[in-house]
């Protein structure tokens, strides 16, 4: 594991004296000091605007600016790396850069029970405007993607939109057979790696994912980033849907032409202490084994499912192998709601509500779950902690 | 602010309390002193929108006198409907009228009231008020 000690905010105490135990890292991990002091000496040393102005300054910015674009592009092994403020500008650039180009009316997309409102609000609007046909591929009681619906929703779809890894449950979706179907039948994929990337390297030209949209935020870096990875042959398909300075290559009264490269769809002053922050994070997961810290979380979300469910708990997920340390879960006796605040008076930080999947809690029959979600920086006394807090909670609270 | 005694008695029972989950043991109790709105007169009308919880509460004023009603499927919530209810049942309305949201701070159990932060109280709040200026 990493040290906590590389993390400033771990140190702290919430509510008096109670030590902050972290457990919403689905929603938001922190930041080691080498990701802030990385933003904070761009501000003290290089701050500039990007790509124009000739002076030192900008020279320096520019170059920090590109470095993290370099670094993603490498890490994820991808063609193409546009910043974004996040993952949902990355679907939201698909759904207005490619599904504006690209799909007509009568065309098919191919959407699953299981993603985030991201992935669906964005279809559901290019779907109105223009009369796109979307197909839903249903979630199966052990809470994973129907594949023969999936199979069957193919024909005459044009694109394929998976969220790589639940937020609600930890389950990674089969991406490797979801895209090979989806190419089979002439369909391109978007990957939704939100939750996906910060568990695992993702090789997207070695998967064939057309686009994956990640942020930052949920893997150390700043919040306000993110990247859609594009294939060339994607990218190619194209179009701007933000117009403004930087996008461009010249502008007359008569019209624009755009920059040919990643930039076409940057337009404005991108997030350039950010773009610093995240290739320090990059830097800092560059130097973990993520494998092997993928096995130790997966071990401490095994064991606080199980003591859960034996202190009475409904367990939502089935920590797989390759699922992410993510537990949701209810008791019949305390309210979620109840639960995360009584959880939060000792310290401990988790998640209640829909996570912005209500479709995926609609077909689970429930309306919220708690979530605590781990990361790096957690230790198994956390989770011991945590669950007796739990039993705690339980015994004097519930009912 | 301070509109009852039996409202500033919380309050001040509330701020002797240092331990949170005290505090929030003090609220759990307050939620069995609503007067109840038995589900079945839960209409979208007097649903607390924003609110994770099954909330509603709906208020009636007879004679200048005002009458809340609430339930809700989470005890903190109810338990605040109860804090409210401390400053404004059976008062008239210029007397619940004057409860701030204040209350809900002074009572440290929530970490924030931000209107940009989806929050059940504050709608809550904001619901009965509104009916009362409407009164």
């Amino acid at each position: 594991m990493v040290d906590p000690a590389d993390f400033p905010i771990l140190s702290r105490t919430v509510h008096g004296e109670h030590p902050l135990v972290y457990l919403d890292n689905a929603a938001t991990t922190q930041k080691p000091a080498v990701v802030i002091d990385a933003m904070d000496a761009y501000y003290r040393q290089n701050n500039a605007n990007v790509h124009r102005a000739v002076h030192a300054l900008a020279g320096e910015a520019t170059d920090a600016y590109e470095a993290c674009r370099d670094t993603l592009r490498t890490w994820f092994n991808a063609e193409r790396v546009v910043l974004t403020s996040g993952t949902t500008e990355a679907i939201n650039l698909v759904a207005h850069g490619w599904g504006r180009a690209v799909l007509k009316e009568g065309d098919a997309i191919v959407l699953t029970e299981m993603e985030h409102h991201s992935d669906i609000v964005p279809w559901q609007m290019l779907a109105k405007e223009r009369g796109i046909e979307v197909r839903y591929v249903p979630v199966l009681p052990d809470m994973t993607l129907d594949m023969e619906a999936y199979e069957a929703s193919l024909a005459g779809a044009k694109l394929v939109c998976v969220v790589h890894t639940s937020n609600v449950l930890g389950v990674r979706n089969p991406v490797e057979r979801i895209i090979e179907q989806a190419h089979a039948m002439g369909a391109k994929v978007l990957l939704d790696a939100a939750q996906g990337a910060p568990h695992s390297r993702i090789d997207v030209t070695g998967l064939g994912a057309d686009f994956l949209a990640v942020s930052a935020h949920k893997m150390l870096g700043p919040t306000g980033i993110g990247c859609l990875t594009i294939s060339q042959a994607a990218f190619d398909e194209m179009q701007p849907f933000m117009g403004g300075g930087d996008m461009i290559e010249h502008v007359s009264l008569s019209g624009s032409t755009y920059q040919t490269n990643e930039h076409k769809f940057e337009a404005g002053t991108p997030r350039i202490a950010e773009a610093v922050g995240w290739k320090a994070a990059m830097d800092y997961l560059a130097a973990v084994d993520l494998d092997s810290e993928h096995q130790r979380l997966l071990g401490i979300a095994r064991w606080t499912a199980e003591q859960l469910r034996s202190l009475g708990c409904t367990v939502y997920g089935r920590h797989g192998d390759e699922d992410s340390a993510v537990v949701s879960f209810l008791h019949p006796g305390i309210h979620a709601e109840d639960f995360a605040h009584l959880l939060d008076a000792a310290g401990f930080a988790v998640r209640t509500g829909h996570h912005c999947a209500q479709p995926l809690l609609h077909r689970l029959g429930i309306d919220s779950t708690v979530r605590a979600s781990f990361y790096l920086y957690n230790t198994m006394e956390e989770a011991e902690a945590f669950v007796a807090r739990v039993a705690y909670v339980l015994e004097r609270f519930g009912r | 602010m301070m509109v009852t005694e039996a409202l500033a008695d919380i309050l001040s029972e509330f701020e002797d309390i240092e331990d949170r989950t005290q505090r929030f043991e003090l609220l759990f109790d307050l939620a069995e002193d609503v007067d109840a709105l038995p589900p079945e007169e839960w209409t979208e009308d007097n649903r607390v929108k924003g609110c994770q919880s099954q909330a509603h509460i709906a208020v009636r004023i007879e004679d200048g006198i005002v009458h809340l009603r609430g339930g809700a499927d989470a005890r903190i919530v109810q338990g605040l409907m109860g804090l409210l209810s401390l400053g404004m049942n059976g008062q008239t309305v210029d007397v619940a009228r004057q409860v701030t949201l204040d209350i809900v701070e002074s009572a440290g159990v929530l970490n924030s009231l931000t209107p940009s932060r989806s929050n059940g109280f504050r709608t809550m709040y904001d619901m009965v008020i509104g009916q009362l200026r409407e009164a």
